[in-house]
């Protein structure tokens, strides 16, 4: 082992409160290293989506600090804007743009953002589409897919930027079961290609296969963090036994 | 790693940006504002007619073509601008009623078992929407008011009389060549409530046809299964519900048929427009007049914004 | 064997037209009523059209219908620009038919297309005819037909061969035209200049109407944004804007324009009534546009927004590029008809004093000449007015199906 890997994401006593006083994320700490796929899990309210989508600057927050890729996040536009660059999200609901076709849903913004010539992106499009699987649907529109191409194709489209951190909010909660399969194992393949991936999911098999750690959130804090094999078969809290007993 | 006590410019400064945004717009809309403010307050002092509501005392030196209540030339400016708001209120009224009937028959046409009255009801949609209201207005009066035989060979309907003098209503009597009855109605206001009612019927329609379509299909056939004829349906079942859609959109066509009364102008009918632009010719006060006439209609605008809204209220659904 | 396809009964037309009428005796009643009145009217209608009205009173002054009191000396101008017109439409018809949007199916004459080249060409050479003009205007208008077509022909089938460069450069068409159009109207660069007051006619309503559609649609599209800002200042000015313009009825407005305007600016400035009323009509229309475009926005999820911003974009181009598109594809259908009641509200100019196309054939119709021939000039004005409403609202629907091919609720085309 020459040198341990780089720390991706660093995020310190993160607090949230919501306008309305809520108090969404009660001092919260993660750190996520190169090539590291973590996972989050949690009863829902717990705060782990909004705390995922502080990572890219989609939630704010108050206090507490976090460093992704070595940009700290603050009110600086520009940090955000290149954090943003950075990191890639796949959102429960796809979001994928109706209006373009799936070829141009993957360069709108690597043309428009990272100024790259269409012909060498298009390229790059193809070839990511042949790899989740989706080559020959290049030309169609999102609302002539299914649930699982739409997610494949929003996966590919967070690809095209190049990013070096990719963020999971839910990817499979919107999609019929049958679906659910086809867009775990690109999720998979990306984790065995080294790509870091903070991933929020219910599902215990991916985890179990591919996390390489575990991390529990209830009530905006974090409970217990450990590897999958530790994890589901010997939880440490009681939240987390409460938890697991409830999903199995 | 940069340190967290680092102030980003301005420029790119997430706290500092809407703030500044917001200060400039305040800025242009606030410099343009003083800009025509200013020039205007100038102006006006050069002609020596500065804010002021005293002049409405004065006597209106011109006379009103009708009128409910009594008004003749040597009564003050403001009688004149009531005289026309009753009037614009009667027309509103009135068109309102005319065209709320008319264009719910229409509306519902759309849906009659019978193809002729569907397409008929289709086509007087398309016609009258894509023709201007000032063309049709001019087209009822001129055209159609206006060439209505006078005298001895008006058209004579027992208890209604419908000549160019008027339609007058009770029991009409024929004095000097002249008619007379204890109602009546003057052409003008006559041809301005057709052009209007027509006009916004096909409007209407419209609405109440969104708002039937939208009762879903399995409600006609759940009341036909219960033994319902096609009307009752229509009437206990479908119209019900239809309601909570109609009435948003009727809001809107409602005050659209309020502002279009200020057309009246063209038929020469002396509504609160046509009144306060002869005011304003007379006596030269713009701004005074402008401002009477835009808080008129806007209040007019809220009131009926406000019963339908407490119509809405009552046709909502309660649920859970 | 047998064949076991089912027997399908199609109705014969007189069947179902049967059915349609006389399905039961109520219905039955309601179709002879009403077939009795519409013979009743048209036979009537007819009898006027043929026998008792004039049609002189608008061959007689086609010229002042046209362009109002435009110099004559000055109306190759005016010709010139029609001529343009007719070349830009026609190669933007032609163009629109040799790309399809996708998954249509490309044909250089499809039969919409001849019906309307037909009827182009029937106009062409009846117009000039009925209305009794001289042998040279005749020629003029049948070049002007001839072009249009010739234009549409060449564009639908030189079209593809264009290269992808100069394909970006031809939506600047219509913008370019619209300002070598008026500066040949109003004069400059070398030309004569003709003053607004000397507009009129069919030449002022469409060139105030265009003036008001292409200023008002950025602005409401402004304001609608505006509305929906997060920050207060934003939305406040620009619902207490909307609410206000809403709120008044457009003859006050035009009014206020015509009045009060001058007091507001310095000194000797005062612009033409002309642009004063363009300007009024414009930041009417603008309010009603934005209403339309916000019923756009709101039904574009938010989710789109996040996902532009998650990959990146800034705030601009995620609004331009994803937002304002879908917004736009939704609000199209309210938006054009905000357009076709601007043309109708046009006529409001002839209330303030301007020879619009109502104005002047009021002026035509005080003629001693002509009085009492109303019925006649109404019914060409309604019919001329009919057509461009339709026209727009069946582009409107043609434009919809096109810019959502792949949406369940579009319409068929």
């Amino acid at each position: 082992m020459t040198s341990s890997p780089a720390l991706m994401i660093e995020a310190r006593g993160v607090e949230k409160w919501y306008p309305n006083g809520f108090h969404a994320l009660r001092g919260v700490d993660l750190c996520v290293h190169q090539g590291e796929v973590v996972v989050i899990m949690g009863p829902s309210g717990s705060g782990k989506s909004t705390f995922l989508r502080t990572f890219n600057a989609l939630e704010d927050f108050q206090k507490g600090s976090i460093v992704v890729d070595g940009i700290e996040i603050s009110d600086d536009l520009r940090r955000i804007d290149a954090i943003r660059r950075e990191v890639g999200m796949v959102f429960q609901q796809f979001n994928l743009f109706p209006h373009l076709s799936v070829l141009d849903n993957l360069t709108l913004a690597p043309v428009k953002v990272r100024k790259r010539p269409k012909a060498e992106v298009e390229r790059q499009a193809l070839e990511l589409l042949e790899r989740v699987g989706i080559a020959e649907q290049a030309h169609k529109f999102p609302g002539q897919l299914s649930g699982g191409q739409q997610q494949r194709v929003a996966i590919a489209r967070s690809l095209c930027m190049e990013p070096r951190i990719m963020l999971f909010d839910e990817p499979t909660s919107a999609l019929d079961p049958e679906m659910v399969q086809e867009v775990l194992a690109v999720m998979q393949e990306l984790a065995r290609d080294g790509m870091t991936m903070v991933v929020v999911s219910h599902e215990v098999r991916f985890a179990r296969q591919v996390a390489s750690r575990v991390v529990l959130m209830a009530d905006g804090e974090v409970v217990e963090v450990a590897p999958p094999q530790q994890f589901f078969t010997n939880p440490q809290h009681e939240r987390s036994k409460q938890f697991l007993s409830q999903i199995s | 790693m940069t340190s967290r006590s680092e102030i980003p410019p301005w420029w790119r400064n997430r706290r500092y940006l809407p703030w500044l945004v917001q200060g400039g717009v305040a800025l242009v809309i606030g410099v343009v504002v003083a800009f025509l403010l200013t020039n205007l307050l100038l102006n006006l002092t050069a002609r020596g007619m500065l804010l002021s509501w005293s002049w409405l005392g004065q006597p209106a030196g011109f006379d009103l073509a009708e009128t409910i209540l009594p008004f003749d030339a040597s009564l003050p400016y403001w009688r004149a601008m009531l005289a026309g708001l009753v009037n614009t209120l009667r027309v509103v009224i009135a068109g309102l009623v005319g065209a709320t009937v008319l264009g719910t028959l229409i509306g519902t046409a759309s849906f009659s078992s019978n193809g002729l009255l569907r397409k008929l009801a289709r086509v007087y949609v398309e016609v009258i929407r894509n023709i201007p209201l000032l063309l049709q207005l001019i087209f009822w009066y001129f055209v159609v008011f206006l060439a209505l035989p006078n005298g001895r060979d008006a058209l004579h309907l027992p208890g209604i009389v419908l000549a160019k003098s008027g339609l007058f209503l009770g029991s009409p009597e024929l004095v000097d060549g002249v008619w007379q009855a204890p109602l009546r109605f003057t052409v003008e206001f006559g041809a301005l409530l057709t052009g209007l009612v027509v006009y916004t019927a096909a409007f209407i329609a419209e609405v109440v046809r969104g708002g039937v379509a939208s009762v879903p299909r399995g409600q006609w056939e759940a009341a036909t299964s219960l033994g319902f004829s096609p009307l009752l349906t229509l009437r206990r079942i479908v119209l019900p519900q239809a309601f909570r859609v109609i009435v948003p959109g009727l809001n809107s066509q409602y005050i659209s048929l309020a502002k279009n009364s200020s057309l009246a102008v063209a038929c020469g009918f002396t509504d609160l427009y046509s009144v306060s632009e002869t005011t304003l010719n007379q006596t030269g006060r713009a701004v005074e007049v402008m401002l009477i006439l835009l808080g008129s209609y806007l209040v007019i605008d809220l009131v009926i914004s406000a019963l339908m809204n407490g119509l809405n209220g009552l046709v909502q659904l309660r649920e859970r | 064997m047998a064949s076991t396809a089912p027997l399908v009964v199609r109705a014969s037309p007189l069947r179902s037209l049967q059915k349609e009428l006389f399905g039961s005796r109520l219905d039955g009643l309601i179709s002879i009523a009403l077939l009795a009145a519409l013979l009743a009217a048209g036979l009537g209608f007819f009898r006027w059209a043929l026998f008792q009205a004039q049609w002189a009173v608008l061959s007689a002054n086609s010229t002042l219908f046209a362009v109002g009191r435009y110099p004559i000396e000055q109306q190759w101008r005016l010709w010139l620009l029609t001529s343009l017109l007719a070349l830009a439409t026609g190669l933007s018809w032609g163009l629109l038919r040799a790309f399809p949007g996708s998954g249509a199916v490309r044909a250089l004459w499809p039969r919409n297309d001849r019906w309307a080249a037909a009827i182009l060409v029937l106009l062409a050479l009846w117009r000039p005819l009925a209305l009794n003009l001289t042998l040279a205007i005749q020629v003029r208008w049948w070049g002007i037909a001839g072009l249009m077509l010739l234009a549409r022909w060449v564009a639908g089938r030189f079209g593809p061969a264009i290269p992808q460069a100069c394909r970006r450069l031809i939506p600047l068409l219509w913008p370019l035209l619209y300002l070598v159009g008026m500066v040949l109207i109003s004069g400059g660069l070398g030309l004569v200049q003709v003053p607004p007051s000397e507009w009129g006619g069919l030449l002022l309503t469409v060139l105030m109407a265009t003036f008001a559609i292409l200023l008002c649609f950025p602005l409401g599209v402004l304001l609608a944004l505006g509305r929906r800002s997060e920050l207060p200042l934003l939305r406040w000015s620009s619902v207490i804007y909307i609410e206000f313009i809403r709120g008044a009825p457009l003859i006050t407005l035009l009014f206020l324009g015509q009045n009060i305007l001058g007091f507001m600016l310095p000194g000797g400035l005062t612009p033409d009534r002309v642009w004063r009323a363009a300007w009024v009509l414009t930041f009417f229309a603008a309010a009603y546009v934005a209403e339309a475009v916000r019923s756009g926005l709101v039904a574009v999820p938010a989710g789109q927004l996040e996902a532009a911003r998650s990959l990146g974009l800034p705030v601009p181009l995620a609004l331009v590029h994803v937002v304002l598109p879908q917004a736009i594809r939704v609000a199209l259908p309210a938006t054009v008809g905000q357009f076709i009641s601007l043309l109708q509200d046009t006529t409001l100019l002839s209330l303030i004093g301007l020879l619009d196309l109502l104005g002047t054939a009021r002026t035509v119709m005080a003629n001693p000449m002509f009085l009492g021939k109303s019925a006649e000039v109404y019914l060409v004005l309604a019919i001329l007015f009919w057509s461009c409403c339709a026209a727009l609202g069946l582009g409107s629907r043609a434009l919809e199906t096109r810019l959502n091919p792949h949406s369940p609720s579009a319409p068929q085309a």
